[in-house]
This record gives structure tokens, C-alpha cells and sequence, in this order.
């Protein structure tokens, strides 16, 4: 696969209440993000574990975005306290195994924040693409 | 050994725990036994299992304390053995009030050969404390190591799992009723080698939770360094969260409570 036609895979978990919020406004706003995301709406960022995140590598995501509340505007109070505590220690992990950390990336985005939404879309979709296709994928291509 | 066989002798003479939890040596095989008041001339032939030949003394009491739960019963630890027990008492698996403790220190080789940071018990039996091992050079070894190479050596490794289930199964730690291993939407089933997530997946749940003992290790008929793995996750444990495993001190996991504030900052993209 060349690298001028890969278009990566990516996989969005966005909380209800803030980041889903904002990627509603980035979109009534207009703003232009490529579509190379696959949103899934959690209820809350700390809903995801770090069990959804590997799946998605597993099946062939060539990243993974996710996004809460600001930390102190959880709608949940606390949720996302637990959101960063696996990511962060997900994101070491796949380090020590050689999994490409860079492919899993948490964010903080408001409702109020479409702009930012769609320019972390843009920069996240731009980091894949240059990373190329995830190492994962290929290895559970080639089993 | 007398020292040992004394106290479970009279631990179990005077009444004050309703079994032992220990080995013996049958037909010269060193297996875990269940000793009682009724048979107490077994307790002549109570031994400490030499380094090879450890069994998950903690899981066999989780299920014996779930039968019988109002008995006390004592149970033979090492260091790994009472760090697990520690751990468990947090999860809600046994009752600290329940469990008398007959501690053993490792020898030198056993601790050097486990990279063991707490080679003995709390309380000591038999054996003397030796020095542990504050840093894993296994682990330094991968760390050493650039991001690709590091995938190219454990990817090797994840391809030649047979997907046994030995690992969890001989894990005093895996307690659960359900397993997220053998969970069809979290893992593809019916594939050999499984998904290459499918350690990742139990270094996740082991990160923090892991006692070392080693015996996923040993136990793996493909010869998975499954150690050097949870040994990291919990050492990630420690750096971002100060947690340290099996110690009574450091309050519940951090993967227990959300926490009353939140210091860690997203990695920046």
C-alpha cells in the first residue's frame, strides 16, 4: 500500500455530554475535518475501557481518539479522573510492547469547543497518515 | 522445618485454625496438602516446597475460605504468597480475620531468579531474609530497546501462545467468574494464536493486581516471558499512581476508586 492512498481507520469515542457536543458544533459551525473517523458515543469517557481500545487495534483501527469533559466539568463529577488514569497507563504499556502509544490519544473537548474538535481531528488524522498503517493491524492481517 | 511444623502443630492442637494450607512430600513430589487436627502426624512431614516447585497456595485457600467461611485457617506464604493475600483482602476475597500466617523467607537463588523485590514473609518461619532485588534487569532489557524492535520480540513471543488459558488458570490473582478472555466481543474465539491483544488484555488486568510470583511463567508451555509483562505494568502502577502492590499501606488500587483529584495531565498528541 503506498502512502499517498492510505486513508487510516480511526475510531472515536466521544462522551455524551462535552466532546460529542463539540463535534456537533464543529458540524453546525461547518468546520471542515477529514472523515476518516468513526464516532462511537459513550456516556462517558470513563466508560471506556482500555478493553475497547485494544479490540479496536485488534480489528484493524489505525487509531483511536478519545474524548471527555475537561477535568472538574464531568457530568459524572469524577468519570473522567478514572478516563486518564487507564489511558495514560494504556498508553505506557503499548510503549513497553512496541504498540505504537502515539495511535491512542486522549483529549479534553468541551461543548464549547467545536473549533478544537475539528483541529484535533485534522492534527490526529494527519499523525496516522504518517505513522502509516498500525503494526497491529498488520500482524492480525498476516496471522 | 521443626520451627514451622511446631507452630502448625500447635496452631492446630490448640484448636485455633481449622486447617493448614502447606505441602508435603508425596511419592518424593513436593504437593500442596491440606493438613487437619484429625490427621496431625502428617504435620511431621510438612516441608517448605523447594523454588521449582510452588503451586498457587493462595487460590487454594480462596476456594477452601469460600466453603468454609466462618473457619480460620493457616496458610503457608512467601513474600509473593502474602502480597497476594494482601491484594485479595482488598478485592473482597477473603477476610484478613480468617487467615493465620506461617511465613517463609526465599533463598538468595530463588530471589535472584524472580528478581523478587520483598523475598520474605511478614512473618518468618523458616528461612532468613536475603537481599532482595530492587530492579528486574528483564525488564530493563526490553526498555532497552527501540519501539519496533520491542514489537518484532513480542510479537514472537504472542504468535507461539496456544491459548491454554494456564496462565489465568494458575493465577492466585484471577478470581473472577467471568473472564474477559474468553469474552466473544472483547476477543476473537476459536483462533490459534489468539488475538495479539490477548496478553495485553491480561497485563491490563494484572497492572497493579500482579504479586510476582511467577507462576503464569512457569506454568506457559510456550515459554511466554508473561513475568517481564506484569512486571512492568506494575512498575507503570507505581510511577503514575504510587500504588504499591500487596502492601497493606498503600490503601485500595487505583483502579478501585475514581480519586478526589486528578494530577495527570493527557500526553500531549
Amino acid at each position: 500500500m503506498s502512502d499517498t492512498n492510505f486513508e487510516p481507520k480511526i475510531i472515536g469515542f466521544f462522551c455524551n455530554w462535552c466532546t460529542y457536543a463539540g463535534a456537533d458544533l464543529a458540524g453546525v459551525s461547518r468546520l471542515q475535518y477529514p472523515p476518516n473517523i468513526r464516532v462511537i458515543r459513550v456516556m462517558c469517557s470513563g466508560t471506556v475501557s482500555p478493553h475497547h481500545v485494544l479490540r479496536a487495534f485488534q480489528k484493524g483501527a489505525d487509531g483511536v481518539l478519545i474524548g471527555g469533559c475537561h477535568i472538574g466539568d464531568c457530568h459524572y463529577l469524577r468519570g473522567n479522573f478514572m478516563t486518564i488514569k487507564r489511558m495514560r497507563f494504556l498508553q505506557d504499556l503499548l510503549k513497553f510492547t512496541g504498540c505504537e502509544p502515539g495511535r491512542l490519544h486522549l483529549e479534553w473537548i468541551s461543548a464549547a469547543e467545536g473549533p478544537k474538535f475539528a483541529e484535533t481531528v485534522r492534527n490526529f488524522t494527519e499523525k496516522i497518515i504518517k505513522l502509516g498503517p498500525s503494526r497491529l493491524k498488520l500482524a492480525a492481517r498476516a496471522a | 522445618m521443626n520451627k514451622l511444623r511446631e507452630k502448625v502443630r500447635k496452631l492446630l492442637k490448640e484448636g485455633k485454625v481449622a486447617g493448614y494450607v502447606g505441602y508435603m512430600l508425596k511419592d518424593s513430589h513436593p504437593l500442596p496438602h491440606f493438613f487437619t487436627k484429625e490427621r496431625l502426624e502428617e504435620v511431621d512431614q510438612a516441608i517448605v516446597a523447594p523454588g521449582d516447585a510452588r503451586y498457587p497456595l493462595d487460590k487454594l485457600l480462596q476456594q477452601v475460605a469460600s466453603r468454609y467461611p466462618e473457619e480460620i485457617f493457616a496458610i503457608q506464604v512467601r513474600g509473593c504468597d502474602e502480597r497476594g493475600l494482601n491484594e485479595l483482602y482488598k478485592w473482597g476475597q477473603l477476610d484478613p480475620e480468617k487467615v493465620v500466617l506461617v511465613g517463609v523467607a526465599c533463598p538468595q537463588d530463588q530471589a535472584d531468579y524472580c528478581e523478587c523485590p520483598g523475598p520474605w514473609a511478614s512473618v518468618i518461619d523458616s528461612g532468613e531474609k536475603c537481599q532482595p532485588v530492587a530492579k528486574s534487569k528483564r525488564v530493563a532489557r526490553i526498555d532497552a530497546l527501540g519501539e519496533e524492535e520491542a514489537f518484532k520480540e513480542w510479537l514472537g513471543y504472542f504468535q507461539k501462545c496456544i491459548k491454554c488459558y494456564g496462565c489465568r488458570d494458575v493465577c492466585p490473582m484471577c478470581f473472577c467468574k467471568e473472564c474477559s478472555l474468553e469474552h466473544p466481543d472483547l476477543m476473537s474465539t476459536g483462533l490459534v494464536p489468539p488475538d495479539t491483544i490477548f496478553q495485553l488484555v491480561r497485563a491490563i488486568h494484572m497492572a497493579g493486581r500482579c504479586i510476582d510470583c511467577g507462576l503464569c511463567e512457569e506454568n506457559c508451555p510456550a515459554d511466554i516471558p508473561l513475568r517481564v509483562l506484569y512486571k512492568k505494568g506494575n512498575d507503570l502502577v507505581k510511577d503514575l499512581f504510587g500504588y504499591e502492590i500487596g502492601s497493606l499501606e498503600s490503601g485500595p488500587s487505583p483502579w478501585k476508586f475514581l480519586g478526589d483529584e486528578s494530577t495527570l495531565e493527557t500526553k500531549p498528541m
